[in-house]
């Protein structure tokens, strides 16, 4: 049996859709001997609508890991594959509309624009799906809410606190209605109130809207909370507990 | 519009940056139009200058010059070219040595003498040329003229025996004069049209005689006004009027009646100069070449030539702005380019991070890379718009100075043969202004634009290269 249709068993066994299938995924940076492995032959599968955390030191991978499934970034051999497509195989454009209609990217920085409002970074995220300004607000203003800053919408991230400002950035990341929510260490420059507090929110949003979920962090009570985690160190899966069994963990 | 708030807001955000680039564009964009402005005030200035040429498009000034000896401007001149009688003639009309006089016979030594040379660095031809040249095909009217150069030498009769230097001992002033048929107040060297006051020579030659047009500038030095007496070749003639200097007439200081200078000079029957007017201006280069052959040896100078003669400071500025002044402009507007430019790509630099997270976001390179570039764009339009004040401010600055420049045309071929070592010319002043017009405004905020485009470029194009994963690890 081949592991792709090893792959396709699982989900058949798991009876959900495949999000992500890694195959042998390798991404390298540098050249002859000062070239470093940041991931090493990542062989592994997550289905649609599960959340996962992955665990692991400072430069295990985690990060490029994400960057690949968030089709940011390529991998130097081996395959990445989005609900079937095969990252490598598109275009920059076709990349682009990709991470527009199904990906939504929580950071550890919250990366928002400084000089627009709450309700303005939202809308950048909206701007090239060419809904009329109205409508954009609309949705802005509605994703602001479900995350509890309606009342903050026109505040600059300046005068936003840190957990407002990720609350801002989800709210970005919602906008669209993304499948999948790729999330680096978002609780990483919050306290722990207002980590728990994000947490929570990226819960519920996948438990109500079955948003596929990974947060890479090193925080263990986050990982906690996720059906699944996946170990790595030196860019190496060295385990995957949650899902048990069922799936095989390679490379 | 989120991508015009996003813009305006990126601009606000780095107001350093920003002020810097439009700044930059502004000042290389006020230098382009105060440059061009000027330009278009020197070429006024220009047309001013040649105007009363310009009304004259159909005449032409014929003369024979001597050629200037080769290997300096001092020395007898040359006279082997011309013929024996043509020779003699000259050497009547000049003598070799300007002060080949004897004082001695001025008076006895010790008493004030006052004598008169009259020199020409032109041959002298008869007066019947005149009517020669009237009658050829296309030419509508000749009129004589003697251009002269008087020389007064004043001083104290030497002992006998005793060793003068001239140039030390004795006062010499010289003054150009040109003597005019005065029954032709349109085509002569000097024109009613020129008078800035009193009144143009009686048309009766007998009362003619008596009278002196002096050129404005030269009656201003000397503190001559109207109805004074002038002394001109030892006789006092009555000052009726005062002419502006047209560029391209003979040069003079005065113009007397052209039978009484060559009285005064021993020139009886004797011209050096032919106006003359053609039909029209289609005809001027075809009587010229009839000129040419009428007159063995003549030189004729029409508007253009002398056109082409512009000397002075106003040709000076006028080279000046189109070397320099184009120049700084250019190597202005290029710094604003490249600091434009270079901006971009330092913003572009510094903003790694946020391009990453937009591309993350869906944006599609295309999209970046226009965000960034109207950025750059926009502050080119900024630049333009304030450097199209800059120049419009700076030329009018420059309209309100009121600066004159002094135009001249020299005069062919007279230098120094005789030992006076002068150049005859002819000289006028011009006020200087700077116009600014539509197009010239237009073109300046072109060019702004065009460098926020480059700007533009260097930094779309370096958005362009960025690859998302990268940009998202760079620490802003």
């Amino acid at each position: 049996m081949s592991k792709r249709e090893e792959s396709e068993m699982a989900s058949d066994v798991e009876g959900r859709a495949i999000a992500y299938e890694l195959e042998g995924a390798t991404r390298w940076y540098g050249d002859g001997a000062a070239r470093v492995a940041a991931l090493d032959s990542l062989s592994l599968t997550i289905a649609s609508g599960e959340f996962v955390a992955v665990l692991g030191p400072s430069g295990s991978g985690k990060s490029t890991l994400l960057q690949l499934m968030g089709a940011l970034d390529d991998p130097s051999s081996g395959t990445v594959r989005f609900e079937q497509r095969l990252l490598g195989g598109l275009s920059e454009p076709e990349l682009a509309a990709l991470r527009l209609s199904a990906i939504g990217f929580v950071f550890q920085q919250f990366n928002l624009i400084p000089t627009l409002t709450a309700a303005e970074n939202v809308e950048v995220a909206l701007a090239p799906l060419r809904t009329d300004r109205g409508q954009r607000r609309k949705l802005a203003l509605g994703q602001l809410d479900a995350v509890g800053l309606a009342s903050r919408a026109e505040h600059l991230p300046g005068q936003l606190s840190g957990g407002e400002q990720q609350r801002a950035g989800i709210a970005r990341a919602l906008a669209r209605a993304p499948r999948v929510i790729l999330g680096d260490e978002p609780t990483g420059n919050l306290d722990a109130r207002n980590g728990e507090m994000v947490i929570d929110l990226l819960e519920a949003l996948h438990r109500e809207l079955g948003i596929t979920l990974v947060l890479v962090t090193h925080d263990h009570a986050v990982a906690e909370r996720a059906d699944r985690v996946l170990g790595l160190e030196d860019g190496r899966l060295v385990s995957d507990s949650g899902l048990g069994d069922r799936l095989e963990v390679r490379g | 519009m989120i991508y015009a708030r996003f813009l305006v807001a990126e601009l606000r955000r780095r107001p350093g940056r920003t002020a810097l680039t439009v700044l930059g564009l502004a000042i290389g964009v006020g230098l382009v139009v105060v440059v061009g402005a000027l330009s278009a005030g020197l070429d006024d200035a220009q047309e001013e200058v040649l105007e009363p040429l310009a009304g004259l498009g159909t005449d032409m000034r014929v003369s024979r010059p001597l050629a200037v000896p080769s290997g300096g401007t001092s020395g007898p001149p040359d006279f082997s070219a011309l013929s024996e009688r043509e020779q003699r003639r000259l050497k009547r009309e000049n003598p070799d040595d300007l002060f080949a006089f004897e004082p001695g016979e001025l008076g006895s030594p010790g008493e004030r003498f006052t004598t008169f040379q009259a020199l020409s660095s032109d041959l002298s031809f008869p007066e019947s040329t005149v009517a020669r040249v009237a009658r050829l095909d296309g030419v509508v009217a000749a009129v004589p003229a003697l251009s002269l150069q008087t020389v007064r030498i004043e001083g104290d009769v030497p002992e006998e025996n005793e060793m003068v230097n001239p140039h030390a001992s004795y006062d010499i002033t010289s003054l150009n004069v040109t003597g005019v048929e005065v029954g032709n107040s349109t085509l002569a060297p000097v024109t009613q049209d020129q008078l800035v006051a009193g009144s143009y020579f009686s048309p009766a030659v007998a009362k003619a005689r008596g009278q002196v047009i002096l050129d404005a500038a030269y009656a201003r030095q000397n503190r001559i006004g109207i109805g004074d007496r002038a002394n001109i070749g030892g006789k006092r003639l009555q000052v009726i009027g005062l002419a502006a200097a047209p560029l391209g007439g003979a040069a003079s200081n005065a113009y007397v009646e052209l039978g009484r200078l060559q009285e005064l000079t021993d020139r009886e029957g004797r011209v050096n100069v032919i106006l003359a007017r053609a039909r029209s201006t289609a005809a001027v280069d075809s009587v010229r070449r009839e000129i040419t052959g009428a007159v063995p040896g003549g030189i004729v100078t029409t508007a253009t030539d002398l056109a082409e003669r512009i000397g002075g400071s106003l040709s000076d500025a006028k080279d000046l702005s189109s070397t320099l002044g184009a120049a700084l402009a250019a190597v202005a507007l290029g710094a604003a380019f490249l600091v434009a430019a270079m901006l971009a790509l330092s913003g572009v630099q510094r903003r790694t991070r946020e391009l990453g997270t937009l591309k993350a976001l869906g944006w599609r390179r295309l999209l970046v890379v226009r965000q960034v570039s109207a950025e750059s764009v926009v502050q080119g339009v900024l630049g333009g718009l304030l450097g199209a004040l800059i120049g419009v401010g700076g030329a009018a600055l420059l309209t309100a100075l009121n600066l004159s420049l002094d135009a001249s045309v020299a005069q062919a071929g007279a230098v120094g043969f005789f030992g006076q070592g002068e150049v005859t010319s002819r000289s006028a002043e011009v006020v200087i202004g700077a116009p600014v017009d539509l197009w010239l405004l237009l073109s300046a905020i072109a060019l702004s634009g065009l460098g926020g485009l480059l700007a533009a470029a260097a930094g779309g194009l370096k958005a362009a290269r960025l690859r998302p994963a990268e940009a998202l690890r760079s620490v802003e």
